[in-house]
């Protein structure tokens, strides 16, 4: 079978057991949270407690007026958390579940995906916070508010292909988990999340343009905030996610079955 | 589909990154070295834990492993579950392989009895409905009653066991592999467990099993393969491999 073909078959076997993996990922949330009282709404509690510290004091540092900023900052937190926890908790998706993969043999993608289940559960947790936010001042438009639902679905698409790259790389080399979590720590401050592309001098702009996170974010943010994402923003996001994906199942095929042994 | 298993000349090689590579740094480090000769190519050092393994196994087999502690026996499981793609030479397993190598394996302490079961049965192919199907039948065969709706944190240790391999045998597996897990337990279960396999040979139609009592073996194989070093110093019929083993441990 050729590479491709490898990683095709693991990842349909892996959508496959879809029980699987949302089980696994359900197993996480609840482990973290077991017995406490909130329970997983700790996630929307803490997410709620840095929007608003953070909207206050950035929002007053940069002068900007506040019923414009919180929005801004509270959904560019709650996306860009579903993007790195998703990026990150990925290079640790074979070497956490390696009890699982020495004992028995399941696609190996179950254990990436699962991943990706776990956040976009804690997402839509945070999304609580979006939803209040809007509702005290305002939703901007009601027409581009449906856009959301592809625009997180590329996001994660995105995610998970890097996730399933992190995964590989960092099974094999163990360094790479600590390489990535300090590239997503940079990552999000060049990306306009705490500001946005406006605040920023003309001849600084290249920051955002050629940034390819800020399209991520904006397929998300932007519907929330009463613009239709352009033409060029799904355009690059889509072209990422099949490119990524491609790479990423390539990458995948070809070290199949070196992974048990990494672990 | 009847089952059946089919190695032909297996090589396992298992790489031990923890000793020396498996660190980008010593990747790195090693560019800049004009002189690699020393050193083999990866620098990292590799266990050979199968080597030349060849076997046939035919429905209604059931094969005893036995050979010292690390003479392979996890290994040649693993292999025959699909964990291991082998090295060199060619694995043809057809049918429903279901491994039980590690008792604790896809247990969560935090949920109850029945979401384990779930949870094992899913990991170990199982669709819902069948794991629905089985439930009772689990439940019957643990004896757990009431603490199967209590978290597995409370459980001892011969709980857990009971509970893992009541769910490993109650899949319509074709073929069975066991690793050492009838030897632990308290001698009820251990009665209970190898009536269970009993019963199993009804519905496997290849069972192999590594153990080192070989009154088991006796009981509940009709072959043994003798592991030594990854290498198979015997092959065929109980007794005469038992034998020849048993005079191997006294000399």
């Amino acid at each position: 079978m050729s590479v491709f073909a490898v990683g095709f078959a693991d990842l349909a076997g892996s959508l496959r057991s879809w029980r699987l993996w949302t089980l696994l990922g359900w197993l996480e949330i609840r482990q973290r949270y077991a017995r406490s009282k909130l329970g997983p709404f700790w996630l929307t509690v803490s997410m709620g407690v840095l929007v608003g510290a953070l909207g206050v004091v950035y929002g007053t540092l940069f002068g900007q007026k506040l019923t414009d900023y919180l929005p801004m900052v509270a959904i560019g937190l709650v996306t860009w958390t579903l993007f790195s926890s998703t990026v990150n908790e990925g290079s640790m998706a074979y070497i956490s579940s390696s009890s699982y993969i020495r004992q028995v043999s399941t696609p190996r993608l179950v254990y990436v995906l699962q991943v990706g289940w776990r956040n976009l559960v804690i997402f839509a947790h945070n999304f609580v916070i979006v939803a209040v936010v809007l509702a005290i001042f305002g939703v901007k438009s009601w027409l581009t508010l449906p856009l959301v639902i592809p625009g997180v679905l590329l996001l994660l698409a995105n995610a998970l292909w890097m996730g399933m790259i992190a995964g590989l790389l960092s099974a094999r080399f163990r360094d790479f988990p600590q390489i990535i979590a300090a590239l997503l720590q940079v990552a999000f401050y060049v990306t306009p999340i705490l500001f946005h592309g406006a605040m920023l001098s003309q001849e600084h702009r290249w920051i955002v343009t050629y940034n390819p996170l800020a399209y991520l974010i904006d397929v998300v943010r932007q519907p929330l905030v009463g613009v239709a994402p352009t033409a060029s923003t799904w355009v690059i996001t889509v072209l990422m996610a099949l490119g990524g994906g491609l790479l990423a199942l390539w990458m995948t095929g070809r070290y199949h079955k070196r992974i048990p042994y990494w672990v | 589909m009847s089952a059946s298993i089919r190695l032909h000349q297996v090589c396992l090689d298992l790489p031990i990154f923890d000793v020396s590579a498996q660190s980008l740094k010593k990747r790195v480090m090693r560019l800049g070295r004009r002189n690699r000769i020393a050193e083999d190519n990866t620098g990292v050092i590799v266990v050979r834990s199968l080597d030349d393994v060849s076997l046939e196994l035919q429905p209604g087999d059931r094969l005893g492993l036995i050979g010292h502690n690390g003479a392979g026996k996890s290994s040649l499981l693993r292999v025959l579950a699909g964990i291991y793609p082998p090295t060199a030479g060619t694995v043809e397993v057809r049918g429903r392989a279901v491994p039980l190598l590690d008792i604790n394996l896809g247990m969560d302490d935090q949920s109850t009895g029945r979401q384990n079961i779930r949870l094992r049965g899913l990991l170990l192919g199982m669709g819902d409905d069948e794991i629905r199907a089985k439930t009772q039948d689990i439940a019957d065969f643990t004896e757990l009653g009431d603490y199967l709706d209590l978290p597995l944190r409370t459980y001892s240790s011969g709980m857990r066991l009971r509970l893992a391999f009541a769910i490993a045998t109650a899949v319509d597996a074709d073929i069975l592999l066991l690793d050492e897990v009838i030897g632990v337990g308290d001698a009820s279960f251990q009665d209970k467990a190898a009536r269970r396999l009993e019963q199993l040979h009804a519905r496997a139609e290849i069972v192999v099993l590594a153990i080192h009592d070989p009154k088991v073996i006796r009981n509940s194989c009709n072959k043994t393969l003798w592991l030594d070093r990854g290498r198979v110093r015997a092959f065929g019929d109980v007794e005469s491999v038992l034998d020849a083993y048993s005079r191997h441990v006294a000399a």
